[in-house]
């Protein structure tokens, strides 16, 4: 935080010139002289205090007491008000007695405990003034982040909610259909059973947060049948699925939104379609899902899709680190997502 | 008789399309293609009148290919969805169904088609095919993509070509995007009767000159219909008196 840094040498010099000047107008007016003797004491004071409360502060962020709470940090505090304090005074005394400016001789410890109060005169509203400064920026943060996420959060379900149907796929779907109804009406009875069940489990799914494999594979399934039908030979689907992978939980739409895309990048930009390969296994610690198709990873990949952005911005909400995506080309001709899921 | 090419990357969509224009004697699909490529090659192989084109399609995509042809044909665009690729048109000079297609809308689609003026100029138009295929005639249309934005832009309506390295900047209206084309294949492929080489990087409309001015050397400035100025090289004003004295 470099910017913070250069606001807090400013202030921190600023600050304590300000109470030097203070002091210095004071005497003026009630003691009538300055004597260099008194502008020596002054300076030393200052160079005292200004290196004590940045020991302070390093201390401070060293242990990150700005982030504990409030009640917590009072004590810690007052503590550290006190041996700052001592700290202080203590090395005003060593330098006064080191430069031999000590005109006065009174006893040791009447110094050391009058220079104490004078110290905490000054470090208790240092510290008050750095607490706060530091507590009005953290809450303000704090709500900034807040609304940031809510609108985040907002987006990402009102996008997921739209995406989960392409009406692309509807449209085009329905059109097929339509023809197939004299070209081979059986089929066309089928295609309509399973548009139906891929329509009402979107409509469905929207609040649950997971559901078994199983059934999300017979939408993929459907999918994939009626893309097949408007594709023909240019749509090859290949299924490996391990049986005991079928009654893990996993997110609704996921695997669904990772197979259009499949289909979207990768088979219906190529002339001569291509193969969509989906495989479900259980490794030791996790659920391992890959879908694999034909294609090309986007060059321009800077910019990450919804359907990818939004599969890893959900399996983070859902598992934490514990969840993994990643999506990659193979051999030049072959684009892999892998989604790796924790055992429940 | 109107010839109809269908372009569509789906089987079923193809069909689908054929049966509903059973209902419309008037139209004979001649061809059906898969993908652009086919479709260029059946385009200028069989130079129809109409062609139905699916916008999204492997490859290249319906704008690509209707980009890279020499000269428009008229075009129904054929979509599943509200896309909005068809809000880039700057001229609406088209017309889209939406799959499945609505019979009555089809109707009104081929209908419109009927009514455009270019059908009375069709004994004259394909005597003139016949002669000299390779010209483009006033009265035809190109298709143009600068990025985002589309036209159906008549010959008849630009007033400038100028040569932008390997492209060529088309003046229309109020638009001037770049096409692929260099301004020599332009001006062999053009009507010298209408569009003149003015210099080495601009080719002009003749009927689009709004004034005529002396200029150095013996040259010639004209004032276009859009306010922009162009200097005919001392060679070409020769040549360019000549024209207009006829």
């Amino acid at each position: 935080m470099p910017r913070s840094n250069k606001y807090y040498w400013w202030l921190q010099l600023g600050g304590w010139s300000f109470f030097a000047l203070m002091n210095i107008l004071v005497s003026i007016l009630f003691r009538q002289e300055v004597t260099p003797h008194y502008l020596e004491q002054i300076l030393i004071m200052m160079c005292a205090n200004i290196l004590s409360t940045h020991l302070f502060r390093e201390y401070i962020r060293g242990s990150r007491w700005l982030l504990m709470p409030v009640e917590k940090v009072i004590p810690k505090f007052l503590i550290g008000i006190v041996v700052v304090c001592l700290l202080a005074s203590s090395l005003r005394l060593l330098a006064i007695d080191l430069f031999h400016l000590s005109s006065r001789k009174t006893p040791l410890q009447t110094r050391f405990l009058l220079l104490n109060l004078e110290s905490g005169l000054s470090i208790i509203p240092w510290t008050l003034i750095y607490y706060f400064y530091h507590y009005i920026e953290k809450s303000r943060k704090q709500q900034l982040d807040t609304l940031k996420l809510e609108a985040l959060v907002k987006e990402l379900e009102l996008k997921t909610i739209k995406s989960h149907i392409n009406p692309h796929f509807i449209f085009n779907a329905l059109n097929s259909i339509r023809a197939l109804i004299d070209e081979n009406p059986a089929r066309a009875r089928t295609a309509i059973t399973e548009l139906s069940n891929i329509l009402r489990s979107s409509m469905q799914t929207e609040k649950q947060e997971t559901v078994l494999f199983e059934k999300e594979l017979g939408i993929v399934k459907d999918y994939l049948a009626l893309e097949h039908i408007r594709f023909e030979d240019r749509l090859q689907v290949r299924y490996e699925i391990a049986d005991e992978s079928l009654n893990q939980p996993i997110p609704p739409m996921m695997l669904q939104t990772l197979v259009e895309n499949a289909i979207k990048h990768g088979i219906s930009k190529s002339v001569n379609g291509g193969t969509v390969t989906i495989i479900s296994d259980l490794k030791d610690r996790y659920h391992e899902l890959v879908i694999r198709n034909t294609g090309r990873l986007n060059d321009a990949g800077s910019e990450e899709g919804f359907g990818l952005s939004s599969t890893r911005n959900r399996l983070q909400l859902l598992f934490g680190d514990a969840a993994n995506f990643d999506i990659r080309e193979v051999n030049g001709n072959t684009v892999e997502a892998i989604l790796h899921i924790p055992l429940t | 008789m109107i010839k109809a090419v269908i372009i569509d990357d789906e089987r079923l969509a193809r069909n689908e399309l054929k049966k509903l224009l059973q209902d419309f004697p008037e139209i004979e699909v001649i061809a059906e293609a898969a993908n652009a490529n086919e479709g260029i090659e059946k385009i200028e192989h069989l130079n129809p009148d109409l062609v139905f084109l699916d916008i999204q399609m492997p490859g290249k995509t319906g704008f690509d290919m209707l980009a890279e042809l020499e000269k428009a044909p008229d075009v129904i665009f054929t979509t599943a969805y509200d896309d909005y690729a068809l809000k880039a048109f700057e001229v609406n000079a088209l017309d889209y169904l939406l799959k499945p297609v609505e019979p009555k809308r089809l109707a009104d689609a081929l209908q419109k088609l009927h009514l455009d003026e270019n059908r009375d100029q069709e004994g004259l138009a394909e005597e003139e095919i016949a002669v000299n295929k390779s010209l483009l005639h006033e009265n035809d249309q190109v298709f143009v993509k600068d990025g985002e934005r589309c036209w159906f832009v008549k010959l008849s309506e630009i007033r400038l070509f100028e040569s932008v390295g390997n492209y060529a900047k088309i003046y229309f209206g109020g638009n001037k995007p770049l096409i692929l084309k260099s301004l020599n294949a332009l001006e062999e492929r053009l009507d010298e009767k209408v569009f003149f080489r003015a210099n080495r990087k601009h080719i002009v409309n003749l009927r689009l000159i709004e004034k005529i001015e002396p200029y150095f050397n013996g040259g010639l400035l004209l004032e276009l219909k859009g306010g922009e100025k162009i200097e005919v090289s001392r060679r070409q004003t020769v040549k360019f008196k000549e024209m207009m004295s006829l």
